[in-house]
């Protein structure tokens, strides 16, 4: 492997953050407004916040094909031509199945977007805190490990990013859904205030409620300082946002850590795994390839995080052995790339509601409501491990007939009917991690940067399909006592994957034996590595996790910053 | 002038050449306005949608679905956005819609009267297109030239009112009654 270095001095800084998506954009505010030079190493182009949204103020009729993916694209790229934010107008944030391959041992919908920013461009913004009735989780119901950690010691850290992100929301005071550091919430639809005051009314643990989401309603001097302004209700998030009304790492922390001067971010750059150094016993860097001229550099560091994206954080884990650790970074214990898990979002059932035909919506809005988890909360109560939580919108339907042609066919299109009200709603089930769901590395094939191929291992199991019959029963019982109509369950029958919440693999842990990293996301093995994406998720709960990821990842470069200066680590 | 031998015959040949190929070049169907990567649709079946697109949505007071190229759009999606075996039921419906017209009308649809054209679109509307190629592609040329309209500058501008801003939701409000608009 050629090195290029200078001199190790042009390469060395404080810390290193790889990956520039929620959680490493964290990492680098973090890290810079706390003094250290810090390099973010981001695998694919750079993306900056305003300049670089190409389609951002695009109108409908200006995408050639409105929108829909041409069918080469959708040929040569099936996996992810089946997200549903892959359309015309945010195709260029998306990683086409032949820019990066990997092996899909069980099927596997892998959704990446390489470019600075990663994901957080495209994430659909719901921000829902964790529990102790989820950190309990694996304890109580004896799965996985038991978690290092409870809401108490991260309820200040959601407080704490939350309140930089902006998180639009309702104080509704359920103990399974902690309240936050709220803006004002949009408003419900008039169906959705009808079916929640319906189950308030009816199921004495059973909440619909306004989805937190990551959303400038009103926006606060912080936010204003960011350069970002109020939500405009556009709900074309997925383009990259002119307003900064939604959070992402392009519009917040990455310009917000370049203004301290301490920044220094690297586009183009694959890690290729992480230097160990056995005297020292600590990992003094990162090898990576430039995806440019293919040529490798070493960077160093005192401390690294970790945050490529669960996969690709296992992967370099599982890519960096050296003597003392043959089978991956900090795997003394052998769990590296197992126990991975994800969200299970076949479930989906949807209706009509024919009250309220004088009422409908007006503008856009960015978010829906949320029906918390209410099965298995307090005690075991289903043959089924753990339980769900739904998303859940509604809209008024108006359409215009196609009926005829000529002046008939026109008089259609120029006069809309109004319709009943629809309704719908998708499951977010917990799925358990198992030893047998797991990453490991192809022992020949390699990428065209010289890293393996990495093999995704993962599946549904029993408890999965007895919680998405639970969530049919239970909803369509919801749905008939409310009067609606017309009731139509639908299995999207998705991979995994799909749900773009894949987590685990190098999981938080009490015990060394049987987990990679400890309380505060350090591995038990090398304490200067730390892992703060999806990967380090000893379970998953129902909750969309990018907020958890934030949190946990804001905690840890406090207590990393702690370290480094008692000289711990 | 003075033409010398070799440049007069070196005319003579080009020209010659030239008039070797005019025959072939007459019978070669113009190319369809927008290249097209899949499927071979020349100027002349460009020009029957255009006419059918016209029938379907005719201009009036306001745009017709031809103003405003809506019959472009279908075309584009059928070669970029629809699968191979799609795209050859779209062809053979193509011709097959051209020969019902020249049969039941004796001249092509863009020939045809609006009393002929409506003749034959009432009978495609009552066909049932999973038995009849014309029907199909008619029914996909109806859908695409609609589409097309109702995503239009047009329309979004004028009709239905897009809005890339909207700055607001209201979650319940009333229901306005509307007047009827006039197409």
């Amino acid at each position: 492997m050629a090195n290029i270095n200078k001199g190790a001095q042009d390469h060395t800084f404080d810390a290193i953050v790889i990956g520039s998506g929620i959680s490493g954009g964290w990492a680098a505010k973090e890290f810079t407004e706390k003094g250290l030079k810090t390099l973010v190493l981001e695998r694919g182009r750079d993306v900056k916040h305003l300049k670089d949204y190409p389609t951002t103020n695009k109108y409908p009729w200006e995408f050639p094909h409105r929108g829909q993916i041409p069918q080469a694209i959708q040929e040569e790229a099936p996996v992810v031509s089946r997200c549903y934010a892959f359309k015309e107008d945010a195709m260029h944030f998306f990683v086409k199945d032949k820019e990066h391959p990997y092996e899909q041992d069980k099927p596997f919908d892998w959704i990446r977007g390489y470019q600075v920013g990663g994901k957080s461009l495209l994430w659909a913004r719901q921000t829902q805190r964790w529990s102790d009735f989820d950190f309990e989780g694996p304890a109580r119901d004896g799965f996985a490990v038991d978690w290092p950690v409870r809401y108490a010691d991260i309820a200040p850290w959601y407080s704490y990013v939350e309140k930089f992100v902006g998180i639009s929301g309702n104080k509704d005071g359920i103990p399974n859904l902690p309240d936050g550091e709220f803006l004002p919430p949009l408003e419900m639809t008039a169906v959705e205030e009808y079916f929640k005051g319906f189950v308030a009314k009816n199921y004495k643990d059973r909440h619909v409620i306004y989805g937190r989401c990551a959303h400038l309603t009103e926006p606060q001097p912080i936010h204003i300082q960011q350069g970002r302004v109020q939500c405009q209700k556009r709900n074309l998030c997925q383009r990259g946002c002119p307003f900064g009304g939604y959070f992402s790492s392009n519009s917040s922390t990455l310009p917000w850590a370049e203004k301290t001067g301490n920044l220094t971010l690297r586009p183009f750059s694959v890690v290729h795994s992480i230097i160990y150094d056995e005297q020292k016993g600590k990992a003094t860097g990162v090898r990576v390839v430039d995806t440019q001229t293919k040529e490798t550099t070493e960077y160093y560091a005192r401390v690294i995080f970790v945050n490529a994206a669960a996969i690709n954080t296992n992967l370099i884990l599982l890519n960096s052995t050296s003597n003392r650790f043959p089978n991956g970074l900090g795997n003394d214990s052998g769990v590296l790339g197992k126990y991975f898990a994800f969200h299970n979002y076949r479930g989906r059932i949807s209706a009509d509601y024919e009250g309220m035909p004088d009422l409908t919506t007006e503008g856009r809005s960015p978010t829906s409501a949320y029906i918390p988890r209410f099965r298995n909360v307090v005690k075991q109560e289903t043959d089924f491990l753990r339980g769900y939580a739904a998303g859940f919108s509604t809209g008024r339907r108006s359409w215009n007939s196609h009926d005829g042609f000529g002046q008939t066919l026109k008089d259609h299109l120029f006069n809309e009917e109004m319709g009943n009200w629809w309704v719908g709603s998708h499951m977010m089930g917990e799925t358990i991690p198992k030893e047998i769901s797991q990453l490991t590395l192809d022992k020949t094939k390699k990428d065209e940067w010289g890293v393996p191929v990495i093999h995704v291992n993962l599946g549904y199991d029993d408890n999965d399909e007895k919680m998405l019959k639970d969530f049919y029963e239970q909803m369509t019982e919801m749905y008939t006592k409310a009067g609606f109509t017309n009731i139509r369950t639908e299995d999207s029958k998705q991979a995994p994957g799909l749900d773009i919440h894949e987590m685990g693999g190098a999981r938080m842990g009490k015990d060394p034996k049987t987990s990679i990293l400890n309380k505060w996301n350090q591995m038990h093995a090398v304490n200067n590595v730390f892992v703060t994406d999806g990967a380090c998720m000893t379970s998953t709960s129902t909750q969309n996790p990018s907020l958890t990821y934030m949190a946990l990842t804001a905690r840890a470069v406090d207590y990393a910053v702690s370290q480094l200066k008692k000289g711990e680590i | 002038m003075l033409v010398n031998r070799r440049t007069a015959l070196k005319q003579v040949l080009v020209v010659s050449a030239g008039l070797a190929l005019l025959p072939s070049c007459l019978r070669k169907p113009s190319p369809a306005s927008i290249s097209l990567k899949n499927i071979a649709v020349d100027a002349e079946g460009e020009n029957m949608l255009a006419a059918l697109a016209d029938t379907l949505i005719p201009a009036t007071s306001t745009p017709g679905a031809k103003d405003v190229k809506a019959h472009l759009f279908a075309l584009t999606m059928v070669d970029d956005c629809m699968k191979k075996e799609d795209q050859q039921k779209f062809l053979t419906g193509m011709k097959a819609f051209s020969d019902l017209c020249q049969k039941k009308n004796g001249h092509s649809f863009e020939k045809s009267s609006p009393a002929e054209r409506a003749a034959l679109l009432k009978e495609l509307e009552a066909a049932d297109a999973s038995k009849d190629d014309a029907a199909a592609f008619y029914r996909t040329v109806k859908q695409l030239t609609i589409y097309g309209y109702t995503t239009s500058e047009y329309y979004l501008t004028k009709v239905q009112v897009y809005e890339l801003v909207p700055g607001r939701f209201h979650g319940s409000v009333p229901v306005k009654p509307a007047s009827k608009r006039t197409a």
